[in-house]
Order: C-alpha cells, then structure tokens, then sequence
C-alpha cells in the first residue's frame, strides 16, 4: 500500500513539508515569535530550557529533542535561533540535523533582536518559497512511524477509541509500518501481562523492568499521592484494578509482538510494534515520538484534549459521542458510535486507518486547522 | 482466555436485560452503573475475571450470571499487581 510523502535526503518520508523556526534558549523566544506573526506559514517552537540545567542527562535530552524535532522528516527546512551565551546553542544543535537545508541567527552576533527578526524573516521566506516547489511522490506504507497517544481518559476509551486504535495498530503493522506505544506511566500493573508480548523473551524482559521502574520512581517521587497518577478516578468509573486501567491503554497498541523498547526520544531501528518510555504527560510523550521520527499521531480521548504537536498531523480519536458533539471542530472521528450501536469496532478500526492514509497524503486534522502546537519535552533533574 | 465479563454502556437497572452483541443472555441481578462490569456466567469465589482476554482481578465471593463486578467483590490478584 502506498502514500504520497516529501523523500528526504537520508531517505525517510515526509507526510508534511514544514519550515521549522526553534528557538536554541528560551531567551530567544522572542524572536521567534515576531518571525511566526510575520510569516503564518512557518512553524515557529518555543520552549522554556536551553540553559541553566542540573545534569548532563538533561542537556543531552534537551539537545535530542530540539534537534529531532528539526530532523523529523515533516520538515523540510529549519531555522535555530539562539542568544549566543546559553548553554545548548543554535551552532551546535544545527550541526545535529543533516537532512535538509539547515540555518542559524544568534541574536547576540547578528545585530540584536530587531535585526536577527529582519534577517530571519528573509531566510524563512527562502525556505517557504524553496520548499512549495517540491512535490509528493509515492512511498511505502511501511515508511510511516505512527505515534499512539491517549490523554483525558474516560470509561469509554478503553472500550471504543482504544480498542478500535489497536484493530488500526495491527493493520499498520501488517502494512510494514512502526508502531510507537508510548507513556510508561499508563502501564504500570499489567508489566507481567506486556512482558509475554516481548518478540524474544529478552525483550519481554526489558519491558518488564521498564514499567517496574517506572512504578518505582512515581512512589518513591509522590508517596502517597502516587495513585493519583497510577490510577486517576478510575473506581468510581467502573475500573476495579491497575491492570484493568493499564490494559485499557495498551489496547490501542493492538497485540502485534513487541519489537524494540526505545529510550525517550530515540528513533527506532524495527519496524512493527515498539514502545518508547515517555511520561504520561502528552505533550511531552508526543515531543518524545516526534524526535524519534514518528511523522504521525493518533490521540485517543475521551475528556476532550485539544493538543496537536508542532509539525505533526495529531488525529483526535473521540471516545464517546457526548464529548465529540460538545467539541465540534476538535475531534477527527468519534469512536462513540460504537458504545452507540451504530459501528463495530473493526469498522471504526479500518475507518481510522483510512483516515491515517488521507492525513498521510494531505488531509488536515482538526488540531492542523486550529493550529494547536503545544511544545514540551521531558527535563528531569533540577534547574540551576 | 475468553472475557467472563462484559462492561455496560449504559446504566442498567435491576432486572433488565443484559443483551450481548445483539444476543440476549439474562436478567441483571442488581443495579449496575453505566461503564461498570456486569458477570457474563457463574463465577465462584478466587475465580480470575478477564478482560481483554487477560486477568484483572479474583473474584471474594460467589457472582451470579448477571451481577455487579467490583471492587466490592473483587481483589488484585495475589502475584500480580
């Protein structure tokens, strides 16, 4: 089956074609921002680090991140805007991206904030106007690495949007696609379960040990707050245990073999199913696959989370129809048709499949339109 | 292992049908609150209950066809979390 993508240099696909403008500090946000009003068509990052980290871990985190992001194929060309006196540098994370045309302003060297605007505004016209000449060719399903996502949880969502994701998951894995299951933390209590999903028995065990750990850390961090985070209101809502939450989750992922288990925004070397620690937090979770190459999002809710991710089509995934109808112009595809009676879940599994391959090809999402992109990324020691 | 139960997409009251795919299976023995589980067949007490085909709790006590599966009459299962 194939796709209409952007071919990059390194040979990975793009489903969008993106000037990307980031800023290396937070300091030189500013000119970010005035780059972005004048110029809509680009998109403009701002984040709040780049200085004043705790340990080395999270400068190397940091440094991942921003420049993944400028290397995920949806970009067609970047833009680092630095301050000149910070830590990460817009030098030294350009020098990280090799796949398109790459530039950089320090606002210290380039004349201050009102010049280094003036002359970034010029450089990402160039790319915009280079960019719009590039045309789609056809590419492998196979080439796509989809993110699952899952924020504002309901009851519903471990029995329509997640379920009808995983019938979806199977069917991209079967394509030859990458599968990311994400967010360690919805996970806890069904490690003994995912751990016979390992394609070997060693990487069942790595699974094992990765949600065990992350079990740890929330007690050790929260004590006795730690089941607000493990299981958030769930009793109440029917869920009788961790387990029965944790599985509700891992449903989107479907039940393909799970291939590889990444660290937080590294790229995967297998196709099919693989899981990424990343935290619940979806913003940083999707800044985590993003960096990893996933060039698209599927988000299940049943609350109503309205987050896309710079550069990335987020497909939103309504688990029940109240919400869906509440929220017009948020949701992609209301799985609540299922809890209905009007769709099974393997009709709405291959609806959202056909829906993944139109955004694939151009199709916006509701998070596209509304231009939602929020940006975050995992930090975790202190900030000096 | 097969699902031993099923959750109700709707609040169902004591007495009511409980339809599965279509199929009528019982009457509800008791209340049973919108998303909650509702027990497919008999299950004694230390039975395992499966959902998405895994175990999520054992059962305390004795469940009738058509009972409320909860915490009220469930625990995690020992070994497991």
């Amino acid at each position: 089956m194939e796709l209409m993508g952007y071919r990059r240099k390194d040979g990975r696909v793009g489903i969008r074609n993106h000037v990307l403008v980031i800023s290396s500090v937070s300091c030189a946000n500013g000119v970010v921002e005035a780059i972005g009003r004048s110029l809509p068509d680009v998109v403009a990052v701002v984040h709040a680090y780049g200085c004043g980290y705790g340990s080395t871990e999270d400068v190397l985190k940091s440094s991942r991140v921003l420049t993944r992001l400028a290397d995920n194929p949806n970009v067609g060309a970047a833009l680092f805007i630095g301050l000149g006196c910070e830590v990460l540098g817009a030098e030294n994370l350009s020098r990280e991206v090799n796949n398109k045309p790459v530039e950089i302003l320090v606002v210290q060297k380039d004349g201050g904030s009102s010049v280094t605007t003036a002359r970034g505004i010029e450089i990402a016209s160039r790319f915009l106007t280079e960019l719009s000449g590039l045309e789609r060719t056809p590419a492998p399903v196979s080439d796509l690495i989809v993110g699952l996502e899952c924020g504002g949880s309901d009851t519903f969502s471990g029995i329509t949007a997640n379920p009808a994701v995983g019938i979806t998951a199977n069917r991209l894995v079967t394509e030859g696609a990458t599968v990311i299951l994400s967010e360690t933390t919805e996970m806890i209590g069904a490690a003994h379960i995912l751990k016979h999903r390992g394609a070997t028995p060693e990487l069942g065990e790595q699974v094992e040990r990765l949600i065990n750990n992350q079990e740890k850390k929330v007690r050790e961090e929260l004590g006795e707050l730690a089941g607000m985070v493990i299981a958030p209101g769930n009793i109440e809502g029917g869920l009788s245990s961790i387990t029965e939450k944790s599985l509700g989750c891992i449903t989107k992922a479907g039940n393909s073999p799970i291939n590889e288990v990444l660290d937080y925004a590294h790229r995967p070397t297998q196709k099919g199913l693989v899981i990424m620690d990343t935290p619940g937090y979806d913003i940083d979770s999707m800044a985590g696959m993003v960096a990893g190459g996933a060039q698209i999002i599927i988000f299940t809710t049943g609350m109503g989370s309205v987050a896309g991710f710079p550069a990335v089509p987020v497909i939103k995934v309504a688990s029940n129809t109240e919400m869906f109808r509440k929220m017009p112009g948020d949701m992609d595809i209301n799985a609540g048709t299922i809890a209905d009676g009007k769709c099974s879940l393997e009709d709405m599994g291959q609806e959202i499949f056909n829906l993944v391959l139109s955004v694939t090809n151009g199709q916006r999402t509701c998070a596209e339109v509304n231009r939602s992109q929020p940006f975050n990324y995992l930090k975790q020691g202190p900030t000096f | 292992m097969k699902d031993n139960v099923a959750v109700v997409v709707r609040s169902i009251e004591k007495g009511s049908p409980i339809v599965v795919e279509g199929e009528y299976m019982f009457d509800a023995c008791e209340d049973i609150p919108r998303g909650h589980k509702v027990a497919l067949l008999a299950l004694s007490r230390g039975e395992k209950i499966f959902r998405y085909g895994e175990p999520i709790v054992e059962t305390t006590q004795d469940i009738e066809p058509g009972g409320w599966v909860h915490v009220h009459n469930t625990r995690p299962i020992s070994g497991g979390t």
